[in-house]
């Protein structure tokens, strides 16, 4: 009696864990090992009774193709830039809204709208604003007599245009996870700070900095996978033009594989992708089992 | 008790919602209520179209006909995913008429010649030929079902203020580019230059009124003949002496007399018994005195039955009904293009839609794209070189040479 009451005990955890695992299994695990075997195949998905195993034919072929090449380079590129101008400006906007006693919560709010819309919502939204016979941007340009920008269509701006729409809808998300890091920093640490007289320069950089350091970790790791990623603006807004110049590895897996149903070369082009984002967050996951310890 | 009732509680929901996502009654399998017809139509005026006409037929024959209106790209993933089920979701499907040669190869549609289907000589022939598989000359696999050819638009005041006439070659076209351009800030021409289909589709035109091609009668790749870079040496002068824009930036410009002049499919600008700007054939000569060729790009919506419907006779009896000359003329109210001579030719239609004609002229003149299934990768490549060339990255030999390799790399697979 005893006995089996303690094996239903050791039992009861897997026993509710279990419909998560079988979930995770089959809407995980399943379709990675899925790509990962067909990756290796030619299979097309019109043609299923003649799939070909065909080596690593398809990984070369994607190293090779200069589209590959060029599309790898924007995404890096992109999530450079990205990265890096939405961990500022959601460090600013997270400084200046802490620093605020009245409103705070309204501007918090406000703050955030641009991440809740839906991204092809905010495509479509920036595509009217940049037309040029009835966007706002062009209109406003107009009135200050500079000629209309065609910002999706030229080589030089369309690049930008989408990263400027980028850093707008997601800078709010990375103000949200500062602006949380900051709720945690001791007021302690800057009473002893203004005491010693230090400038708020200074404890910025010695107080709020380092409290806060786990946080933009967890900014720029967030946002590097999820621009690496990116895929909505480019496909409504550009398909990758013009000239491949907003192409990304997601469009291109997008193109070359899903639309033309090769499963075999767009299997491969996915684990390429899987397994650049996972060596970039292997390093904070690594950092963070180091820190644990 | 009531803690372990809880999780029990929740893995129960789990449990039942797994199971209620299983698949429902496949088409056909009505069990004694009226037959179902689905069709995975394109959005739009083709929706419209069908939904107009379909009571007659519902009443007639005991069934429900449910249209499903899908993005392009978005209904031919779908029909291509379905194809692969033994009972498919949908009994008729619309296709754009570059996939065709993809579709006939993967056998999505059934053979309509089989099932004891007559061709029709009242359609347009140029329209029949791209449903038959060999093009033009095997079995019947489609009907046209919306008609659709590229046509010249302009801006009716711009040419009537200027003493413009319609031009009926490329260079007369470049002049008045040049004499509109940058005067009152108005735009010559507006080229569709985004990169893939839009390019390719508005670049063509030109290319076939230069004697140039993208294959040879033996298929080879011509993309760089002389003939192309000439084509593309123009298109860029056109873009000197204009614009480039995406679609509806392009049919606002021509419309309200921003620009002169752009190429375009008719339901761009007209809607109904109206239009938004005045239209022609495309040109077919470069000059004067050059030979003149076809180059209006045939863009028909086609119609078959899916290969794995359950419904295949009832489909083809709504598929003949559908593209009948009775439900063309009703159609027409509601935005749809027709197919067959008779419609376009009829008088009463006519006056109503004067733009008829000049379809029916264009559709008889057209050019039908390469028919090869891999037609979609030949226009991903074939865009982004023409899109590196007109945005200055690449030269015109450059592009051309970059795109002769990559649709001979594609041809090979």
């Amino acid at each position: 009696m005893k006995k089996s009451t303690g094996i239903r005990k050791k039992a009861f955890p897997y026993l509710m864990t279990m419909p998560t695992v079988i979930i995770l299994v089959l809407l995980t695990i399943f379709p990675l090992i899925f790509n990962m075997y067909f990756s290796f195949t030619d299979y097309y998905y019109l043609s299923p009774k003649n799939i070909n195993f065909i080596n690593t034919d398809n990984y070369s072929n994607i190293f090779k193709d200069v589209y590959f090449q060029q599309a790898l380079f924007n995404t890096v590129k992109f999530t450079v830039l990205a990265v890096i101008a939405e961990t500022i400006f959601g460090l600013v906007l997270a400084m200046f809204i802490n620093s605020i006693k009245n409103y705070s919560r309204s501007m918090r709010t406000l703050t955030l709208l641009p991440t809740l819309l839906p991204p092809v919502t905010v495509a479509l939204i920036w595509q009217i604003m940049f037309s040029n016979n009835y966007g706002i941007i062009n209109k406003i340009l107009s009135t200050i007599n500079i000629k209309e920008i065609n910002w999706l269509m030229d080589v030089r701006t369309a690049f930008y245009a989408i990263l400027v729409i980028d850093i707008w809808q997601y800078t709010p998300l990375a103000f949200l996870l500062i602006y949380a890091s900051l709720q945690t920093v001791p007021k302690v640490q800057y009473e002893a700070a203004t005491i010693d007289g230090a400038t708020s320069w200074q404890q910025f950089i010695y107080v709020t900095i380092p409290n806060i350091i786990n946080g933009l970790i967890m900014v720029v790791l967030l946002r590097t996978i999820d621009t690496f990623r990116l895929f909505d603006k480019v496909n409504i807004l550009t398909k990758g033009g013009p000239a491949n110049s907003t192409a990304t590895v997601t469009q291109y897996i997008y193109q070359y594989g899903v639309k033309g149903l090769k499963v075999g070369y767009g299997s491969a082009a996915a684990i390429i992708m899987t397994l650049f984002i996972l060596i970039i967050s292997s390093l904070y996951v690594n950092k963070s089992l180091k820190s644990g310890r | 008790m009531k803690r372990k009732l809880l999780p029990v509680l929740m893995l129960c929901m789990i449990v039942f919602a797994l199971s209620a996502c299983s698949g429902g009654i496949p088409a056909g399998q009505t069990g004694g209520k009226p037959a179902k017809l689905v069709i995975a139509a394109r959005g739009g005026s083709h929706v419209d179209a069908i939904n107009s006409v379909k009571e007659d037929f519902e009443k007639e024959n005991n069934c429900t006909v449910e249209v499903l209106g899908l993005e392009a790209a978005d209904l031919k993933q779908k029909i291509s995913l379905d194809s692969q089920n033994k009972v498919g979701a949908y009994d008729l499907a619309m296709a754009d008429d570059p996939w065709m040669p993809e579709l006939f190869e993967a056998g999505i549609f059934a053979n309509l010649t089989e099932l004891g289907y007559k061709a029709d000589s009242d359609f347009v022939e140029e329209s029949l030929a791209i449903g038959m598989h060999p093009y033009g000359k095997g079995d019947i696999y489609a009907l046209p079902f919306a008609g659709n050819v590229q046509l010249f638009f302009y801006n009716q005041k711009i040419f009537e203020d200027n003493k413009f006439e319609v031009p009926d070659s490329w260079e007369d076209v470049l002049e008045i580019a040049k004499k509109v351009n940058g005067k009152d800030g108005k735009v010559g021409y507006v080229i569709r230059g985004q990169q893939g289909n839009p390019i390719v589709s508005d670049y063509l035109p030109i290319l076939w009124a230069y004697g140039g091609n993208v294959f040879d009668e033996n298929w080879n790749v011509i993309v760089d003949s002389p003939e192309a870079k000439e084509a593309l040496n123009l298109y860029i002068e056109l873009l000197e002496n204009g614009a480039n824009y995406e679609k509806n930036d392009i049919v606002a410009a021509v419309s309200d007399g921003k620009a002169a002049m752009s190429l375009g499919w008719p339901s761009w600008y007209i809607s109904g018994e109206t239009a938004t700007a005045a239209y022609a054939p495309i040109p077919g000569k470069v000059s004067d005195s050059s030979k003149l060729y076809a180059t209006g790009m045939i863009g028909n919506w086609m119609m078959g039955v899916t290969a794995n419907s359950a419904n295949k006779e009832l489909a083809m009896k709504f598929l003949i009904y559908v593209t009948s000359a009775d439900c063309q003329k009703k159609a027409a109210e509601y935005g749809g293009v027709p197919t067959r001579v008779s419609v376009f030719t009829d008088e009463g239609l006519n006056k109503k839609y004067p733009y008829f004609m000049t379809i029916l002229e264009g559709t008889r003149n057209s050019v039908i794209r390469p028919r090869t299934p891999l037609w979609t990768d030949i226009e991903t490549a074939y865009g982004a070189e023409l899109s590196s060339a007109i945005s200055g990255t690449k030269s015109i030999d450059q592009a051309l040479a970059d795109a002769k390799t990559a649709i001979e790399a594609i041809m090979k697979k």
